[in-house]
């Protein structure tokens, strides 16, 4: 039996029903996710790092395709990565739904931001 | 969830094709089977592929169909992301303690409608692609996994709750810890499948480090239409590659790393991967560097020549060494063995080593049948019946019994079966032929 059907875990608090002085949160039942937290123990820093890198990348890489589509050499000069990463991250974002493939320009495909 | 019925005629360890077969087999004839695959989904290596030889058909919508069977088959359980933790032989059959790994997810409640998937912030480089492609830290396994049940990866969490908040039917359990289970059964069928011998051994190939180098299970992901780049490109830059090299005996036939034996599918694979490739990218130079072709099997020796009709060179050659140059192409050095041995070099978009296999599991700790020196369980029957483990009552089929291609290892899978139901037959009817499990 999970501990989510036990007294302990519960669904998420409402944060609007705490108490107005803000002593209930302690004595409020633990939520689920942070006792997966508890659990997993606190981030690594590598691990951390690669979150924050993944955003960062994320960001410059959507920037870069904001005014034209681009290939994967061009988006690694212009936002000064190593082009195995961009490769990565523009396949990942085109699995999920950011980028689409456009022409083939050369021996490279152009990627660019799917309209919304 | 509901609860596993506790005694079953049959255990089969592994959900690939193998499996799934010898559990079809066994159900089809009234047996109660147990299914226990430890990925999230069944279908293993065959669900991956792009196409098989020599028919080229789509292998996913050959196994599909079986993953289907396999589910809806009223004597087959199929208990996914669970691992087999021992097998102990009793007078009659086996107690067998099962962990079921937590998937955080309540698979009774989940629908499969991956918007915890949609809205998790982070990308982590997805297993079924080989690292290529991307899934996100929770995940539905791939497009085909049965069951569509999600499964969060708490090494990539970010605690953000994102999943829960979406998730319509209210499925997400953090909570969710290994669930231990017992069971009995009464016959075991060994289907484990297959690794590929590990790139790092290949110290004259770039040992795993030329981004270049591709094993042939990412190049059969780079191949399918719903790969991780949808079409074949080169990983280290996005380019189309124009010159492609196979090296073949790249992980068999090579005492020097333990695998001193043919693996039986690589050059069918790349034969295959070669000719898929020139349907591709028309313009590509394809180039097989081979010891010797063995294309043994039913229309193999004729698929073997259409690939060469369509384009694809295959050299006989050794390949010495693979250098990597500055924008990450391949300078190949071989040994051309048609041209009295004359040492040439040759640059490469893209090389693909022809890695063998080797058994993926081998009864660690967990069921102590023999294994033979090449590290596959060992037949004590190996010409009558190749499928009769050391163990009475423990069958062994597809890879887990030696390298073999998917046709061979359905139809050993189909003897597993046959010799586990005339095993069941024995021990349910005839009990005073019942002897200690151990021995046969």
């Amino acid at each position: 039996m999970s501990e989510r059907e036990q007294p302990i875990a519960g669904p998420i608090a409402d944060e609007s029903a705490a108490p107005a002085d803000g002593a209930g949160r302690s004595a409020r039942a633990k939520r689920p996710i942070d006792i997966l937290r508890e659990r997993q123990g606190e981030r690594t820093p590598e691990q951390k790092e690669y979150f924050k890198r993944q955003t960062q990348v994320r960001k410059a890489l959507l920037e870069a395709l904001r005014d034209a589509p681009r290939t994967i050499p061009e988006l690694a000069a212009r936002c000064d990565l190593p082009s195995e990463e961009v490769v990565w991250n523009v396949m990942a974002m085109r699995r999920y739904g950011k980028l689409v493939e456009d022409e083939l320009r050369g021996d490279y495909y152009c990627y660019r931001l799917k309209e919304v | 969830m509901t609860e596993l019925k506790k005694n079953y005629d049959g255990l089969v360890i592994g959900g690939g094709i193998a499996g799934m077969q010898a559990a079809l087999d066994l159900a089809e004839q009234g047996y109660d089977v147990l299914l226990v695959e430890q990925e999230p989904s069944i279908g293993g290596i065959m669900v991956g592929l792009n196409k098989v030889f020599p028919t080229l058909d789509c292998s996913s919508c050959i196994c599909t169909p079986r993953m289907a069977e396999s589910a809806h088959n009223p004597h087959i359980r199929i208990q996914t992301y669970t691992e087999v933790k021992s097998v102990e032989p009793l007078n009659v059959g086996f107690r067998v303690k099962l962990q079921k790994k937590p998937r955080y997810v309540i698979e009774s409640k989940c629908i499969g409608c991956s918007q915890c998937e949609l809205v998790c912030p982070v990308d982590v480089p997805h297993e079924f692609d080989y690292g290529l492609g991307a899934r996100r830290a929770i995940y539905i396994a791939h497009g085909n996994a049965i069951p569509q049940v999600a499964v969060l990866d708490p090494t990539y969490c970010t605690f953000c709750g994102r999943c829960e908040k979406a998730c319509p039917a209210s499925c997400i359990d953090y909570t969710q810890q290994p669930e231990d289970e017992e069971v009995e059964v009464a016959a075991v069928i060994i289907t484990t499948g297959l690794h590929i011998t590990p790139m790092e051994r290949k110290a004259e190939y770039g040992g795993g480090k030329f981004i270049n180098v591709m094993n042939p299970m990412a190049m059969e992901r780079i191949q399918s239409s719903n790969g991780p780049y949808g079409r074949p490109l080169r990983p280290s830059d996005g380019k189309v590659p124009r010159r492609i090299a196979y090296v073949q005996c790249a992980g068999s036939r090579d005492r020097s790393i333990g695998v001193p034996y043919c693996s039986r599918v690589c050059c069918m694979y790349a034969l295959k991967q070669a000719l898929l490739l020139r349907h591709y990218i028309h313009d590509v130079d394809v180039t097989i560097y081979h010891m010797d072709i063995r294309a043994f099997g039913k229309g193999y020796e004729q698929f073997y020549r259409r690939v060469m009709q369509e384009g694809v060179r295959v050299v006989k050659g050794k390949v010495a060494r693979i250098n990597e140059l500055e924008n990450k192409d391949l300078l190949l050095r071989v040994e051309l063995l048609d041209e009295e041995g004359r040492v040439a070099e040759e640059r490469y978009d893209l090389v693909v080593l022809s890695q063998g296999l080797i058994p993926a599991w081998q009864g660690e700790g967990v069921l102590g049948a023999e294994l033979d020196e090449d590290g596959f369980f060992r037949s004590i029957s190996p010409k009558i019946s190749p499928v009769l483990s050391s163990w009475r009552g423990v069958f062994v089929a597809g890879v887990a019994a030696g390298p073999k291609d998917i046709p061979d290892a359905i139809v050993e899978a189909g003897a597993a079966a046959m010799e586990a139901a005339i095993y069941l037959e024995a021990t349910r009817y005839h009990e005073r032929f019942i002897e200690p499990a151990k021995v046969h």
